[in-house]
């Protein structure tokens, strides 16, 4: 005989509120179903109220983690409404502004898994490491969370010579110290105990669940937006996309440690390269037409979708986020495990609910 | 082995906290910490208002107010960039909590020089 029980939304391992009514029999879950709502904000419909240059402020409060990359995607399909071209400097802006967010986004995201299993001090590790990357992101672009960087046309802060420096001084600090804490992560007896063979998803059933991101990677497809012909910078800068293959909670998350190493090697390369020039161009009139515009974020792929009718508002704007894709694949991973290896896994897609509900 | 070289490092390091109240973090120049007003160029032309995404300036030319409510301030800077008069900057200093000059509005009265306005109707 099988019981229901509510899992969520306030859960200890849950930095956010998702509801999963899983059916158990005896210890094993047999089936599981979400319900999500509790932090729904109407934001896409809050757009009418906003003109679209405005609107890049609301996108990027959509979520506070990805914030960065909502506001660039947003202000890309714009751009791709307008049929402007940004300048080269600004790209190159957006990429380091992107990358850094995916390092902090990760390590905050491992801290977070640390604590899932119960290794308070890995936790406070990654999290003191996380630091000093807010501390970058808050030199360059004056912000620690909400950077508000990017802007309709190019970016809205330049870098000197003293930022950049301090941005290389920063990864010197970080290379070494992520790759201290991917030994416990790859090596530590408790961790593989934990996590080795749990939640697994084989290739095949990660692509045909649409599931996005990490979690996509980790089962062995290599698939990334950063190397679609749509972002041809990410493939100058020498981007190689991160894979697992076992499709696991491990190999997960070693998928997202690799993807750190590999955004601090595209922001050094972004850094050298950055070519002089203006860093934005001015954009006028109003909107019409539709467009949409995909990116990479810390958690999978997003799309925006924008519709202008002339006048200074959207007519639309939709966004689907990288958990609400994973979400499916979520559920088809619960069957069969124990129940007290449900938050490991719900946090290996690392779910971030502010993102789905909007 | 990994996690107990990460232990060993920690306990012999100074501590990477502070002690909050007593020890306040120096923020860099290029942070984003509160908005400062000038009133003296100010020509109450209400672009900063028109601007603001987050509808926190408040611009009553009649009366000659400029008002920005700090809580609703999301540190955009639009009003900055849009500001022609270039009345409105951004320091890096955090605004302090509580603080009672803080709380409603920044600057409460503009005596604006510029033109004449005398009329007094429609404040709307
Ligand atoms: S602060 Fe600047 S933008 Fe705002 S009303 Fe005064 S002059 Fe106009
Ligand atoms: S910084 Fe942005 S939110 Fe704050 S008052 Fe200026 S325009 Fe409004």
């Amino acid at each position: 005989m099988t019981t229901i029980i509510p899992f969520g939304p306030q859960h200890p391992v849950f930095p956010e509120p998702i509801s999963l009514k899983l059916e158990i029999d005896n210890d094993v879950v047999v089936g599981a179903l979400p319900s999500l709502g509790y932090v729904h904000r109407g934001l896409e419909k809050f757009i009418d109220t906003k003109d679209y240059i405005q609107t890049m402020y609301i996108c990027e409060r959509i979520c506070g983690i990805c914030s960065g990359i909502h506001g660039i995607t947003y202000s890309r399909a714009i751009e791709k409404l307008f049929n402007i071209e940004v300048p080269e400097r600004a790209q190159y802006l957006r990429v380091i502004n992107s990358e850094l967010c995916r390092i902090h986004s990760h390590l905050l995201w491992l801290g977070l898994f640390a604590d899932g299993f119960g290794f308070e001090s890995l936790f406070y590790e990654c999290w003191k490491y996380r630091e000093g990357i807010l501390d970058v992101l808050e030199k360059f672009t004056g912000s620690r969370v909400i950077h508000s960087m990017s802007k309709v046309g190019g970016a809205s802060r330049d870098l000197n010579d003293e930022q950049i420096d301090h941005i290389q001084k920063a990864l010197d600090t970080l290379e070494p110290q992520v790759k201290n804490i991917e030994k416990v992560f790859v090596n530590n007896y408790t961790v593989k105990k934990r996590c080795v063979g749990l939640g697994v998803m084989s290739k095949q059933l990660a692509y045909e669940a649409g599931t996005a991101g990490p979690t996509l990677r980790g089962s062995g497809n290599a698939i990334d937006i950063r190397d679609t012909p749509d972002y041809d910078i990410y493939r100058d800068l020498g981007f190689k996309t991160a894979v697992g293959k076992d499709g696991d909670c491990y190999s997960r998350t070693k998928v997202r440690i690799d993807e750190i190493f590999e955004s601090i090697k595209l922001v050094r390369n972004a850094l050298s390269k950055l070519p002089n020039g203006e860093i934005s161009v001015p954009v006028k009139g109003s909107p019409t037409g539709e467009a949409i515009m995909r990116a990479e974020q810390p958690r999978g792929e997003v799309v925006y979708y924008v519709k202008g009718n002339g006048t200074k508002n959207l007519e639309r704007l939709k966004v689907r986020t990288p958990t609400f894709a994973n979400i499916p694949s979520l559920l088809l991973m619960l069957p069969g495990v124990k129940l007290a290896d449900v938050p490991i896994i719900v946090l290996t897609i690392d779910p971030c609910v502010s993102c789905t509900e909007r | 082995m990994g996690m107990l070289n990460l232990i060993l490092a920690n306990i012999s390091s100074k501590p990477v906290t502070r002690l909050y109240p007593f020890e306040i973090r120096e923020t860099c120049k290029e942070a984003k910490g509160r908005i400062i007003f000038n009133s003296e160029n100010c020509i109450l032309c209400g672009i900063c208002q028109k601007k603001c995404p987050a509808d926190a300036i408040t611009v009553t030319k009649a009366d000659k107010i400029w008002e920005l409510n700090v809580f609703r301030c999301i540190m955009c800077t639009e009003c900055v960039n849009g500001c022609p008069k270039n009345c409105i900057t951004i320091s890096c200093e955090r605004a302090k909590t509580g603080a009672k000059e803080y709380i409603k509005i920044l600057v409460p009265k503009v005596d604006t020089p510029k033109t004449d306005s005398p009329k007094k109707a429609s404040s709307k």
